[in-house]
């Protein structure tokens, strides 16, 4: 049993290379390109275009919805303004025509009653 | 034939949501001229025409800390149309009186009542105050006064309330009417109806 072990140890035990073997192994390989040198300012603003990229789809819809609230916000507004243009003229027309109607309610009143006004004027009420 | 195109029709109207014409208008509300080459002719013209909707937004829009246009809010809720014509000439009957001739029989349609009549020789005028009445309830008011150089038609359509009416008194230059709540227009000087 300890000679085997022996003869093993033995087998396996490290043994140096020729000399000239590491040269031979290197030419043997094919040519490898030459290593570039990346800079290191590059390295790092690399992942900030990547970032950014990331960025673009998200920030071009924020900017989609907040032109759109904007634009929303600006016709509301348009429409408010025109509403109450329209709604002050028509109040406008209304006392208007309750001017015109009260008026005319006056001189009906006045041709009825017959008043001092009205009797010097011969009014003819009685229809 | 003839009854089946008058039931395609009728059909037609209630699947488009359109009133029929013999219903497009509100009752009450009178067919009033356009007067448009009037407009050109007269020194002084007044045309208001709202409608319902326009109405609610005049309402809306009135201040209420005005006294006048308080008054107008509380009588204008109930109604459903306001139309105005009014024109001023300098010259005397520069006015089709066919027109106004016109208007005048839209009033002797049933419902319609003359109030007031008020009639002055000497002075050419012409005050005719009608009322709808419907249910017991005034549901329009028409009021036609003609001088030589002015005409005015006035129009008001839904349910006019008397009582509030009667708040008008006093504001827009209208006297006191002395009408009772409740009472019709100033029965002891009122016209018969106009039939």
């Amino acid at each position: 049993m300890s000679d085997f072990e022996n003869e093993l140890r033995r087998a396996l035990r490290p043994v140096d290379p020729p000399p000239g073997f590491a040269e031979r192994v290197m030419r043997a390989l094919p040519p490898q390109p030459a290593a570039t040198v990346t800079p290191l300012d590059v390295v790092r603003s690399t992942p900030r275009v990547n970032a950014w990229r990331r960025l673009m789809t998200p920030a071009a819809l924020a900017a989609s919805l907040a032109v759109a609230v904007l634009l929303g916000q600006q016709v509301a507004f348009e429409r408010a303004e025109r509403e109450q243009q329209a709604g002050l003229a028509a109040s406008r027309q209304l006392m208007q025509a309750l001017r015109v109607t009260s008026q005319k309610l006056d001189d009906a009143y006045r041709a009825v009653q017959g008043s001092p006004a009205g009797a010097q004027e011969d009014e003819e009420n009685r229809s | 034939m003839n009854a089946r195109m008058a039931l395609c029709f009728t059909v037609l109207c209630l699947a488009t949501g359109l009133t029929c014409p013999a219903t497009a208008q509100t009752r009450g509300q009178l067919r009033l001229p356009e007067f448009a080459a009037l407009a050109d002719k007269a020194t002084e013209s007044v045309s208001v025409t709202l409608d319902s909707q326009l109405l609610g937004l005049a309402c809306r829009f009135l201040d209420k800390s005005d006294p006048d246009e308080a008054a107008a809010q509380q009588i204008c809720i109930s109604l459903a149309g306001i139309y105005v014509r009014k024109y001023s000439f300098d010259n005397d009957y520069a006015y089709p009186k066919s027109d106004i001739d016109g208007v005048r029989k839209q009033l002797s349609a049933p419902g319609w009542s003359q109030i007031v009549g008020a009639r002055s020789k000497k002075d050419q005028t012409d005050v005719n105050v009608y009322m709808l009445v419907d249910g017991g309830h005034a549901k329009g008011l028409a009021i036609i006064a003609s001088e030589p150089r002015e005409f005015v038609i006035v129009n008001i359509v839904g349910s006019i309330d008397l009582e509030k009416l009667h708040e008008l008194e006093g504001k827009f230059g209208v006297p006191e009417l002395q009408i009772e709540a409740g009472e019709k227009a100033p029965a002891a000087k009122t016209a018969p109806p106009n039939k």
